[in-house]
């Protein structure tokens, strides 16, 4: 059987990692029996303390008098609003580049959850970690508090006043208006931003991304005419290469080619075919652990690939040749693959070089994939940002040509190269106004803050796509002081219209004509806010040209020799704008397996000979990072994410790693993402602790992934899963089986599907309110997410195959947990659920040695109200987003899975109510809800008409450690790779 | 020999000593902690008239002034403590807020030119000195501030279980050196009754920690269940409409009251006083604050919609004959074992609900006469996932 590792010291020697995991656990435990001695001897002190209290509470317990609580009616109820019960609204999520239509949970008034809308084309119901993290922004008390004129309270009427005489003054000099924002995807304000430049007549209006797209969008503008990011379809593919594109972690749309990626991959129902991912890329990302061919490079090399791979495919279609550097991979094989699939495959490049860019598209254009795979109509509309003209903005600002400057929604000072010298240029302008939701190291320099609403409390029309159009409607009343951007746009313009109004007003004129199903536009507004996305068709007459391809392929340098280090985006904390969201924070990278940190990846190989190991100390160019040895990192590779060492953005974010942006380099005036001919080495004798939780939760090395590759799987369905019948043929046992009225809820896990990517890990946080434990606790291996997502190692170090395998509690119909605890506080429900009652647990965690899953968390500390857990649960407003049906744990209980039973009893009583049994798909957890690869799949296995008892039976189902005769109600499908026999 | 015997029961008397000294702590912390009080709120109150007005106005109010007056005092119907039955006047501390910040001569309006049957019933002709009903208004400010008397901590229990303390302190002493009692039999007897007694006081009193059974605290407003539900049969659930189909039963909008009060301004046993509450409470827009009764713990989720609208349990079953309660009252203990108790006894009505269609082994042993009922225990309702999660 294949050997599974988890890290390099696994692999190296598995017994000691084992005793040495005993080891260290046994110490976390002991020094908690203990306490630091030196620290927390009790004192005298504290013994009269101790004493003090008890008296006090003997005598209030004594005259007990039960506080007496208010029930206080609404005054005038709302129709929908009915107290306990939850209501949903469609809105849509674009933050950091990222778009999502939404479906806001709103409980009594607060909104405490967001699931994907199913009616949306792109997110197609899925979320990401970020999207479902989002909805913890908005009860950040980080967030400014109301408008403030050189940190000094001011009113918005004061604000707005001196701000318009000053802009009018502008206006007669004409001295020059810069309006800097992220990408705006809004239709609406697009038409604001218009309407503002036509008042203030020297404005400009530059759209920033601190990851651009610059390059893709340049050389369409070269091979198309227009500068636009293309609509690719994974769902119709059935290659795909991609050249350092991340576009299952961060790149672009990722939800929606997660969704396109994992259709065109599953093997449900009698499918036979799946897609083939090719990945060139130097860190592991998550892209490149879901690939069944991966080729680790180095950045510099890739130029040259792309233009062999070009050659190779011209050479087939006795098209023109171009010269340019040499390749250091043998392509021909990959070409002859997509050459075989012409039409239907997709090439992509998260290159920012234009170059490679021209060449990609040279590639598709070769192959036919254009109207295909990659469609022209509805192009991505998330990245707008030429870079080019933020380092414009750069020079005008030093040379003082802008007299005042807006900033909205973007940090140039934290995530641009040059924000120091932005720092500068803000801090000398006449006129610097900041009209952002939360404090940042931009903010800190304008002299007017005048903050925006957060997504959940504003109005938005946004057309992610061209064509595509969704609604955000606000869910709660501002909490503090704000008012959005829009509206004080609008303000300024004299306007003297409310933003809703103005949207209405706009759809009005402008979407309304586009469809033909109402005559009536109160109908048609108030479906598409309902559902929250209103999608037309669209027509493209754009024609490919392949100017300027010969000259990008003379321009392509070929591989540098040093090392070099790839600057990412985290799966988690993406572009940094939310490092002070903890439950992104403490979410562990999908591979490298760490949270609250950024580190350098660097090759085993290169540790090995340079006597490095995880958790030491090296500096690149000056910048001290700690080590983290990466299987499958690139020789003389080095990767590093982006969006840490943020310095203002919260209790949370503040000096949390290392800002990497710095370092971004530029050519031929576009971003690069990493750097060339680094120079490395190791601070001696420096370690710098990293909170890895790759090791934590051992199954030592029994076979609980079980993987085949399509060849063997159309010949065998069996295959990988052999195991099943032998440990079924020697299923033996003394327990009565379990006997299930009713039903019988299970869940189902595709590991074909899953690419690992943690959206679950974090919708289980949201919905089951899971605390944040911090850093030193995630080190103390304390993590509290009920679902983990193992990722397991196989193979070759230098380039391993990686599997992921979400692991909740099982629900064992056998479970070993249940029949050692002392006071059956964690007993088998008729329904199959191994259920927990907190308030039973004395905290013996019998259970928690016995269960072999590792599922269990125990409680060490009180995590809420607690100064010394100082995340989203010590003040009010942060506990604001605890959903009101899940039980608060405290300290010393333990907790795990529920199988989101909250949800279950919610829909059993509708039918119930409605007379009318469980409709199939009915009860989502929320892990499955939102999973964006269709993974996880949850349902009665009573019932035998249910999509679950139809996989349960598929022959790649298994279960994990049989053997034992748990009787798991959670199965999972075996992992099929398409590698080439 | 001897001596040892005596250090023994030395260190025994001490221990009973320790026992009363911790036990007299207790009492001694408790007065302290109940008598809470707000003086230092009262100053602004007593800026332009003496301390002597307003006690003045507090015996006029009470009636120990020395007067020939045929009335009642104040006070005797409008009381200045909480009461366990329910007085339908306006008590002094209700009237107090009413009036705080008005002028007088609204004060002097209301009580002099009584409005609506009842109060004319009983004001009618009162006579009083202007500047007597002056300081009365000012008593009344005052107290509007200061809040009612604070009534001492109920020590009864207290007080028996230190009874039952010396008395085992004394037979114990008794049985060692005094030998008064003939018997011996006698003073052992006492010593395990007490004792008895005793632990029987512990364990009620920690059974019931947490329990609030005929729990009936004062409301806002006189509210009637009697008179609304009772006499005037008004349904449950016009009130408390989504108990057929969301978690919690609601108490009813302030709007809804108006419903009816936009017409009924005046109740047979109130007045016109605590209606008058309801009616503010819409004009200022400040919602009352009810007193919440039923209390469960924070990991308990109760549904009405699962016991109203699918098991159609009558209202009265939980909440007690709510129609003759004129003050509200927590009929039930709400714990844990008369939760079960209940499911164990309960038939569902399992044929005619579609849902229960999963059910089908359930459903062929009915069939088949196996069983002749299905409860809700059969069906899982005392699995902890049904209340806990």
């Amino acid at each position: 059987m294949k050997t599974y590792w988890r890290s390099i010291e696994e692999l190296a020697n598995p017994k000691e990692l084992r005793r040495d995991e005993v080891r260290e656990e046994a110490k976390q435990k002991s020094m908690l029996m203990r306490g630091d001695t030196a620290l927390n001897a009790a004192s005298r002190r504290d013994f009269l303390k101790t004493f003090g209290f008890g008296i006090a509470a003997a005598s209030i317990v004594a005259s007990c008098k039960r506080p007496v609580d208010k029930a206080i009616p609404y005054l005038v109820k709302p129709d929908e609003i009915n107290p306990g019960t939850a209501n949903y609204y469609a809105s849509s999520y674009f933050e950091g580049n990222e778009y999502g239509s939404i479906i806001v949970k709103v409980r009594d008034g607060r909104p405490i959850k967001i699931e994907g809308n199913e009616l949306s084309s792109i997110s197609q119901g899925g979320t990401s970690a970020r999207m479902q993290a989002s909805v913890l922004n908005l009860y950040d008390d980080a967030r400014f508090k109301g408008p403030l004129k050189n940190g000094q309270e001011i009113t918005w009427e004061k604000a707005d006043e001196e701000i318009v005489a000053q802009l009018a003054a502008l206006n007669s000099q004409g001295g020059k208006v810069v309006l800097l924002s992220s990408t705006v995807i809004s239709p609406s304000t697009k038409e604001i931003i218009q309407k503002f430049a036509e008042k203030q007549t020297n404005t400009e209006w530059i759209q920033y991304d601190p990851v651009s797209a610059s390059g893709i969008l340049e050389a369409n503008r070269m091979s198309f005419g227009t500068a636009f990011i293309p609509d690719y379809r994974f769902k119709q593919a059935k290659v795909v290469v991609s050249f350092g594109a991340d576009f299952l972690g961060s790149w672009l749309s990722t939800v929606e080619y997660t969704k396109g990626y994992t259709a065109a991959r599953q093997l449900q129902d009698g499918r036979k075919e799946m897609l083939r991912h090719y990945q060139f890329e130097s860190g592991l990302t998550l892209s490149g652990s879901n690939a069944d061919v991966r080729f680790p490079i180095k950045p510099s090399e890739e130029g040259a690939i792309v233009l062999a791979l070009y050659n190779a495919i011209a050479t087939a279609k006795s098209g023109q040749l171009l010269s340019g550097a040499p390749s250091s991979v043998d392509v021909s094989d990959l070409a002859n693959d997509l050459l075989e699939n012409e039409k239907q495959s997709i090439v992509i490049s998260g290159s920012n070089d234009v170059n490679i860019q021209l060449l990609v598209n040279g590639i598709n254009q070769l192959l036919g994939n254009y109207g295909q795979t990659i469609g022209l109509e509805n192009s991505l509309m998330t990245k707008q940002g030429i870079d080019g003209d933020t380092d414009r903005l750069l020079s005008d600002l030093k040379a003082g040509n802008v007299k005042a400057l807006l900033v909205w929604n973007a940090n140039p000072v934290y995530d641009h190269p040059k924000g120091k010298e932005f720092a500068e240029a803000i801090k000398k302008t006449g006129l610097s106004i900041s009209l952002s939701e939360r404090p940042d190291e931009t903010t800190a320099l304008c002299q007017y803050v005048l903050p925006e609403s957060n997504l959940l409390e504003s109005w938005n029309d946004l057309e992610p796509k061209a064509g595509i159009y969704s609604l955000s409607q606000p869910v709660i009343a501002p909490i503090f002081n704000s008012r959005q951007a829009q509206a004080t746009l609008l303000k300024w313009t004299g306007a003297d219209v409310n933003y809703r109004d103005y949207i209405k007003n706009f759809w009005k004129e402008t979407q309304f004509p586009k469809q033909k199903n109402t005559t009536d536009f109160r109908h048609f507004w108030n479906t598409a806010l309902q559902n929250g996305v209103f999608e037309t068709a669209q027509e493209s007459k754009l024609t490919y040209s392949s100017d300027g391809i010969s000259q990008a392929a003379s321009q392509i340098k070929g591989a540098v020799s040093g090392i070099e280090v790839a600057l990412y985006e985290s799966v988690a904390i993406g572009n940094g704008k939310y490092a002070n969201n903890p439950w992104l924070q403490e979410l562990p990278d999908p591979v490298a397996k760490i949270s609250w940190d950024n580190f350098a990846a660097i090759p085993v190989a290169y540790a090995t000979e340079n006597g490095l190991k995880n958790e030491d100390v090296i500096s690149i160019n000056g910048i001290e990072l700690p080590v983290f040895v990466q299987p499958g990192q690139a020789k003389d590779t080095i990767s590093v994410a982006l969006g840490y060492g943020r310095e203002i953005a919260g209790k949370v974010g503040d000096q949390t790693g290392t800002n990497l942006y710095p370092y971004i380099g530029i050519e031929n005036g576009t971003r690069q993402y990493f750097l060339t001919s680094a120079k490395v080495e190791k601070v001696a004798g420096k370690v710098f602790e990293l909170a890895i939780s790759q090791t934590h939760y051992s199954m030592e090395g029994r076979p609980i992934v079980r993987e085949t590759t399509l060849d063997n799987y159309i010949k065998n369905p069996v295959s990988g899963n052999e195991l099943k019948a032998e440990h079924e043929s020697k299923s033996v046992t003394l327990y009565e089986a379990p006997v299930y009225n009713g039903h019988h809820w299970g869940m189902a896990i595709d590991l074909n599907s899953c690419t690992g990517c943690g959206n679950c890990a974090v919708a289980c946080q949201a919905e089951n309110n899971i605390q944040v434990i911090g850093k030193e606790q995630v080190r103390n291996r304390r993590i509290m997410h009920w679902i983990r997502i193992d990722r397991y190692y196989s193979e070759n170090p230098e380039n391993p195959k990686v599997s992921f395998q979400p692991v909740m509690c099982q629900h064992c119909g056998n479970a070993p947990c249940e029949n050692v605890c002392p006071v059956a506080a964690t007993p088998h429900s008729e329904e199959g659920l191994n259920q927990m009652a907190y308030n039973r647990c004395v905290g013996t965690k019998y259970c928690i040695n016995n269960c072999p899953y590792r599922v269990r968390r125990f409680n060490w500390f009180q995590y809420v109200k607690n100064d010394k857990f100082d995340f989203a649960s010590n003040s009010d407003l942060g506990r604001m987003v605890l959903n009101p049906d899940v039980t608060v744990r405290s300290r010393g209980v333990v907790e795990k899975c529920s199988m989101c039973v909250q949800r279950i009893q919610e829909k059993k009583q509708l039918a119930k109510l409605e007379g009318r049994p469980i409709a199939e798909g009915e009860i989502k957890t929320a892990c499955s809800q939102s999973c964006p690869g269709n993974a996880i799949v949850f349902g009665d296995l009573e019932n035998p008409e249910s999509r679950i008892s139809k996989l349960f039976k598929d022959q790649r189902n298994y279960h994990l450690l049989e053997e034992l005769h748990t009787l798991p109600s959670v199965g999972y499908l075996t992992k099929v790779r398409n590698t080439k026999a | 020999m001897r001596k040892s015997y005596l250090l023994r029961h030395f260190f025994l008397r001490l221990k009973a000593f320790i026992f009363l000294l911790l036990l007299s702590l207790l009492i001694f912390n408790t007065i302290p902690l109940s008598a809470s009080s707000v003086e230092d709120e009262t100053d602004e109150f007593t800026e332009d008239h003496s301390h002597g007005d307003i006690q003045r106005g507090e015996r006029f109010f009470k009636g120990l002034l020395p007067t020939d007056r045929k009335f009642e005092s104040c006070v005797s119907c409008h009381i200045l403590t909480h009461s366990d039955t329910l007085n339908w006047n306006p008590s002094a501390m209700d009237i107090a807020q009413k009036f705080k910040g008005k002028d007088f001569a609204e004060f002097q309006s209301a009580v002099m030119q009584p409005n609506g049957k009842k109060m004319e019933a009983s004001h009618k002709d009162f006579k009083i000195e202007e500047e007597d009903l002056k300081k009365v208004k000012l008593y009344l400010d005052d107290l509007a501030v200061t809040g009612p008397p604070s009534t001492g901590p109920t020590i009864n229990q207290i007080v028996i279980f230190l009874l039952l303390g010396l008395l085992m302190t004394f037979a114990l002493l008794d049985l060692i050196f005094f030998h008064k009692i003939k018997y011996r039999f006698v003073t052992v007897l006492i010593l395990i009754v007490a004792l008895v007694v005793q632990v029987k006081m512990v364990a009620d009193a920690a059974i019931n920690l947490g329990r609030s059974q005929n729990y009936a605290p004062d409301q806002p407003i006189k509210f009637s269940h009697k008179v609304h539900a009772g006499d005037n049969q008004i349904d449950c659930k016009y009130c408390h409409h989504t108990a057929e189909f969301g978690k919690s039963a609601g108490i009813p909008a302030m709007e809804l009251c108006m419903n009816c009060h936009v017409l009924v301004r005046e109740g047979a046993n109130s007045g016109k006083f605590e209606i008058a509450k309801v009616i503010d409470a819409n004009e200022t827009k400040k919602p009352v604050e009810w007193v919440r009764l039923h209390n469960l713990p924070d990991h308990v989720f109760f549904s009405h919609a699962q016991h109203v609208g699918v098991g159609k349990v009558d209202c009265k079953q939980c909440h007690g004959a709510v129609e003759e309660m004129d003050i509200m009252k927590q009929t039930s203990d709400l714990s844990m074992g008369w939760c079960i108790n209940c499911h164990r006894d309960t038939k569902v009505n399992f044929k005619d609900n579609a849902y229960y269609d999963n059910y089908m082994k359930l459903h062929d042993e009915l069939k088949g006469g196996g069983i002749d009922t299905i409860r809700a225990v059969n069906i899982g309702a005392n699995d902890c996932m049904r209340c806990h999660y």
